[in-house]
């Protein structure tokens, strides 16, 4: 039997009476890279925070790795990471320190290793006695990855990574990604308004739609079922 | 020429009246001022036997005991407040870090803020005014712990307030401690105040701090039932302040307040 990396039973959420998401039941498996597709307001934010801990449910369950997000939430959220342009690190601290400090949240035993091979990998080595506040938009995003591959994430949760990047910055956080997937087997959940990036990295897609999933499966499926030509045409 | 500086009145009385803590800053300021000067004045017009140097060496100790709590408030406060302004809260908070480590960080961060802030001014005071702080020898760490506690209980009170209603509370983070100032008999004793105002005032710690520290200083004596009366207010408020902080943070979680923190 498959087991599952995200599970989420008539999951909803509001905010005094507005309803922010429905009675969402989602299983996604372990191992792959999961797209989360919505409109601004769907819904889609929302939900990557209940998956972490950083929001309440007011209604449902969420089981991270087949154990309750509620019951235990310290356990699960060692084994998690994430990581958004819209959330930054400490702007007064160094990389250096900034990396540090984050290594020891997430009580990495041997962090001064996982952080030179995360630096080299992703190319911020010469960026590490720089003050985090000064750093340019790119240098941000590919810091704050560093940041969220610290632990060894099973499940690591990006939100729109190459949100505001140039092309080639971009190209090189999604071909990491991929690349980072394919070699240690987590499950990576990313939301995006970037179809064409959602379509070459991700195999399977949920669609939110004013917090209501819309669709929630293989992504070839959803394009040949629809006869779209891309996933463009989602949304035309 | 004067639309736009009409725009920058409209935009800065936004600023200035769209909230209520922000609207009291205006008023609480002249008011503090004015209390805290009367209260003082009433009482060195009705003391002139203190002899000069007496005097100046009770306004000092209470001087460093005072910034001791303002210190230890500002060390836990502006710790929190840095994590909302770096838009930080969701990278810390999504790390496996319990609520009650973040308030143990937040109370030794303060001490050790506290501790490094106080003795500069401690050498100075001993240096340029001959001023003996360490006279009250063991009472001195006494009042040294109550102070930062009440500091402390300050400092969550205000950081869950922010948390929950943003950033125009801010301003109590500075404000709340000048509140309390005229009523906490830091430079006069209890008596200074009006009689309604006494009893009102008796509720404070640091009522009882300023008036035991006095009473060594001068009479050389201390009162057993002001320090039970000091621990008892210092860990009921204490426990009272960080079980609201923790509220605050479980509002916050229920509010989806912890993702739209910043600037």
């Amino acid at each position: 039997m498959i087991r599952s990396s995200v599970k989420t039973v008539n999951l909803s959420k509001k905010y005094d009476d507005i309803n922010i998401l429905n009675d969402i039941s989602i299983t996604l498996p372990e191992n792959g890279i999961f797209g989360i597709l919505g409109k601004n307001g769907a819904g889609k934010t929302t939900f990557l925070a209940m998956l972490m801990g950083l929001v309440t449910p007011t209604n449902g369950e969420i089981y991270i790795f087949e154990e309750s997000l509620r019951k235990k939430k310290y356990e699960i959220l060692s084994k998690i990471n994430f990581q958004s342009p819209y959330v930054e690190l400490p702007k007064k601290m160094t990389v250096i320190q900034n990396l540090i400090f984050y290594a020891r949240l997430y009580n990495v035993h041997d962090y001064n290793t996982q952080i030179s091979r995360l630096t080299l990998d992703l190319d911020v080595k010469g960026l590490l006695s720089k003050k985090y506040g000064t750093l340019s938009s790119g240098q941000k995003t590919r810091v704050n990855l560093c940041k969220a591959l610290l632990n060894k994430p099973k499940l690591l949760l990006l939100d729109e990574p190459t949100a505001s990047l140039d092309v080639s910055t971009s190209e090189f956080v999604r071909q990491y990604i991929i690349d980072y997937q394919r070699i240690n087997k987590s499950t990576i959940i990313i939301t995006s308004h970037d179809l064409v990036e959602i379509e070459k990295m991700c195999s399977y897609l949920v669609v939110l739609d004013n917090g209501n999933i819309f669709y929630n499966g293989d992504l070839k499926n959803l394009i040949k079922k629809n006869n779209y030509s891309s996933l463009k045409d989602l949304f035309k | 020429m004067f639309n736009r500086i009409f725009a920058l009145l409209i935009r800065y009385q936004n600023i200035s009246f769209g909230s209520f803590p922000r609207l009291m800053s205006i008023f609480y300021w002249p008011t503090v001022q004015i209390l805290f000067w009367g209260f003082f004045t009433n009482f060195f017009m009705s003391n002139e036997s203190y002899g000069i140097w007496s005097s100046l060496n009770i306004i000092l100790s209470a001087v460093v005991l005072w910034d001791v709590l303002f210190r230890g408030q500002l060390g836990l406060t502006m710790s929190f407040f840095e994590e909302l302004w770096s838009r930080n809260l969701p990278n810390l908070f999504i790390t496996p870090i319990k609520d009650f480590e973040i308030v143990i960080g937040l109370v030794l961060i303060s001490f050790i803020r506290t501790c490094i802030g106080l003795t500069p001014a401690i050498f100075f005071a001993n240096y340029f005014f001959n001023f003996h702080l360490f006279e009250l020898g063991f009472y001195l760490s006494f009042f040294f712990f109550n102070l930062i506690i009440v500091g402390w209980s300050i400092g969550f009170l205000v950081s869950g307030l922010v948390l929950r209603y943003g950033h125009a509370f801010e301003e109590l983070a500075w404000a709340v401690i000048f509140i309390i100032l005229p009523f906490s008999c830091v430079y006069y004793p209890l008596n200074s105040l009006p009689e309604t105002v006494q009893g009102i005032a008796q509720i404070l710690p640091t009522v009882h701090i300023f008036e035991s520290m006095r009473l060594i200083l001068i009479e050389r004596m201390f009162i057993f039932s002001n320090f039970l009366i000091i621990v008892f207010l210092n860990a009921f408020y204490l426990f009272l302040s960080i079980l609201f902080f923790l509220k605050m943070l479980k509002v916050a979680r229920d509010r989806g307040l912890l993702i739209n923190q910043g600037e």
